[in-house]
């Protein structure tokens, strides 16, 4: 297990294409994501678009990932990245 | 009445009612278009086939996958990239992992029929996204529905059917149009479009609207009245729909028909052109906006009214300064330099918010609303100024007030944006410092002394509907009194006429941004009164540039000054209508 947390930096937080980018990203690992609100127990799959888009993560939002498998800490680090990166808004 | 008395030539003429969306008359054959309808039942296969079944899953996900990407490549060269967003977006929800588990655990595990699999899956996913707080996120279960209304028809063995294989023009009927219909819909083909439910602002309403097909739309029944292959004339004008006419109401229509086309088309021509009077007096064109959707502004000189209520309408929650700040901006960069007047909240009356609960009131429309509403919510008030003024540096803003009853209100407005620009001023917050405060003129009370208002504010426009309903004492949203709203009676031209020159005469912009506005012969007579500035809805500013182009300032000026005296409203409007040379 390996969890870490941020701060979604992008403005529209993560909907429309950036939850679809986030979720092509994750993909690519083969350990199990999970995707959290730092203040909530509700977690969802980070790999499913539906169950991210029903968090409804938005601009501002403290977040936690964490990742359970062979490849969890290079996941987990470069999903951070990319939501730290702000999905080119 | 017995069904078959409803079909073919001799079937029983009717009329029936909903709202009209996108304006047009369409006379042609009904197509009753069913979207697929997902007749699916719990049932399960028998021990053997679990191969087979997991297999039929698999091709099905494909096949719709590769529907899906010729939807969107075509879009894509049709250079219609938002278009083909939504079907991307389909296969990105259709390759969802969890959906795929879920699918492959009940056919494994269950022995459940893959269609019954998928039914139920989609059912849980439907409702999840269902609840979700977010009305924009919660809009995606219409598009889960239609996955898998694609994903069931495929295992069905059934055709993709939709609006771009029909074989003639048709007149669609339906419940309601998915996101998959409307975007494949053939726009040669599909003349006019009824559907059971939806109002102004569905999805089926903006298609139609953006495609020019006429449409009526909440005709309740419409799927069971209307028969396939059956005439129907749809008057979206109206928003009437007649089923089975005889010979005669088709001629009729079809005459009506020709006018209103040839109608469109000239004066879809004056769209673009500069606004003048046959003389040359420049009339600068507003458009009235409700968020900032597919606004062309090249074909107006500012925007006149922007009504901040949807943003707070459309939410689930009080839009934040930062939300607000956000919205205003982006219309203020998309009108380019052009003056947008941003009206502060007006809600209370005909309108309320979900979330905001607002005492009862025996006279909404004499009670608590706009700006009265503000000076209660100071905090509410202070952040929409706030959000406004700091917008203000990315465009050419103006505040307009509604609901201002005399210069007691205009004072209170105008500490709070004096108080608030203190603030921004202290923390260093840029905003432009020539953002005019002006007031919406709907109050009999403030037309009266708009004189002693126009040495207060920047400038003033006249907010129709609301100074007619007030003037008349007639409550524009009871249609047993709408006679009573007389909003060109003579008294209506004396009082806005009053507000004209006061304002004028102290050198200060006003404007109509009601529906006379956009009424071309009202046009005249507001022109003829001293207004300089119309501001409407987009789609009626062809018809006000067009019929503006047929007079003189000075025909205008003699037909108001005519106006002001004839004794009804029934004879100002013929006055109005033989002002200049029609063409």
């Amino acid at each position: 297990m390996y969890a870490k947390s941020t701060t979604i930096k992008n403005k529209t937080g993560l909907h429309a294409r950036p939850a679809a980018d986030f979720v092509a990203a994750a993909g690519k690992f083969q350990c199990k994501l999970n995707i959290r609100r730092t203040n909530e127990e509700e977690s969802a799959n980070a790999k499913s678009i539906i169950r991210l888009l029903a968090l409804g993560l938005s601009h501002g939002e403290e977040i936690e990932l964490t990742g359970a498998g062979d490849d969890e800490k290079e996941a987990v680090d470069s999903l951070i990245a990319l939501i730290d990166s702000g999905f080119g808004e | 009445m017995p069904a078959t008395q409803r079909n073919g030539r001799e079937g029983l003429q009717m009329l029936l009612k909903g709202n009209p969306v996108s304006g047009g008359i369409a006379i042609g054959k009904v197509y009753l278009y069913k979207a697929f309808s997902c007749d699916v039942h719990e049932a399960y296969y028998e021990k053997g086939e679990k191969t087979q079944k997991l297999a039929e899953w698999e091709s099905a996900k494909e096949a719709a996958r590769a529907e899906l990407t010729a939807i969107a490549d075509s879009f894509t060269r049709d250079g219609a990239a938002d278009k083909a967003k939504i079907f991307t977006a389909h296969i990105d929800m259709l390759s969802d992992e969890e959906i795929d588990e879920m699918v492959r655990e009940g056919i494994e595990n269950d022995c459940a029929m893959p269609d019954y699999a998928v039914d139920k899956t989609f059912a849980e996913f439907i409702r999840i996204m269902g609840k979700v707080k977010n009305p924009l996120i919660a809009a995606r279960a219409a598009d889960l529905r239609d996955i898998r209304n694609r994903l069931i028809r495929i295992l069905h063995g059934e055709p993709e059917r939709n609006l771009s294989l029909l074989s003639e023009q048709v007149i669609v009927v339906a419940h309601d149009l998915l996101p998959s219909d409307t975007a494949t819909i053939d726009r040669s083909r599909v003349i006019g479009i009824i559907t059971e439910v939806g109002g102004p602002t569905s999805h089926s309403a903006i298609i139609a609207r953006s495609y020019g097909i006429p449409a009526v739309l909440g005709v309740p029944d419409a799927t069971k009245v209307l028969c396939d292959g059956a005439l129907a004339i749809l008057d979206a004008a109206e928003g009437a729909v007649r089923i089975c006419p005889d010979g005669e109401t088709v001629a009729a229509f079809q005459a009506k028909k020709a006018e209103y086309d040839r109608i469109q088309a000239e004066t879809a021509a004056f769209l673009t052109a500069e606004s003048l009077t046959k003389d040359g007096v420049k009339i600068d064109i507003g458009v009235n906006i409700g968020s900032d959707q597919n606004v062309e502004y090249e074909n107006c000189d500012f925007v006149g009214l922007f009504r901040t209520e949807f943003l707070f309408m459309q939410n689930d929650h009080l839009p934040t300064e930062e939300e607000q700040f956000e919205a205003y901006k982006r219309v203020l960069e998309k009108a380019g330099g052009k003056p947008v007047t941003l009206r502060t909240l007006d809600i209370g009356g005909d309108k309320s918010l979900p979330y905001l609960e607002l005492p009862k009131e025996e006279n909404p429309f004499l009670g608590k609303r706009a700006i009265r509403l503000c000076f209660d919510l100071p905090e509410l008030f202070e952040t929409q100024i706030r959000a406004a003024l700091r917008a203000s540096v990315f465009g050419k803003l103006w505040i307009m007030l509604p609901m201002i009853g005399g210069m007691e209100d205009i004072r209170r407005a105008k500490e709070t944006v004096v108080k608030v620009k203190a603030e921004l001023d202290a923390r260093q917050i840029p905003y432009d410092k020539d953002v005019r405060l002006g007031i919406m003129i709907e109050i009999p009370s403030v037309a009266l002394i708009a004189d002693l208002a126009a040495g207060e504010v920047d400038f003033a426009s006249l907010g129709t509907n609301d100074l007619c309903q007030y003037t008349c004492a007639a409550d524009r949203m009871n249609p047993g009194v709408s006679e009573y709203c007389r909003s060109l009676s003579p008294a209506m031209l004396r009082i806005m006429g009053m507000a004209a020159s006061a304002f004028n005469q102290a050198g200060k912009p006003i404007s109509v941004c009601g529906e006379l506005g956009g009424n071309p012969d009202a046009a005249v007579l507001l022109v003829g009164l001293g207004i300089r500035k119309l501001s409407m809805s987009a789609s009626c500013i062809a018809g006000v540039k067009r019929r503006l182009s047929q007079i003189t300032l000075d025909q205008a000026q003699k037909a108001a000054a005519q106006a002001v005296n004839l004794p009804t409203q029934e004879e100002v409007l013929r006055c109005a209508s033989e002002a200049g040379d029609r063409n």
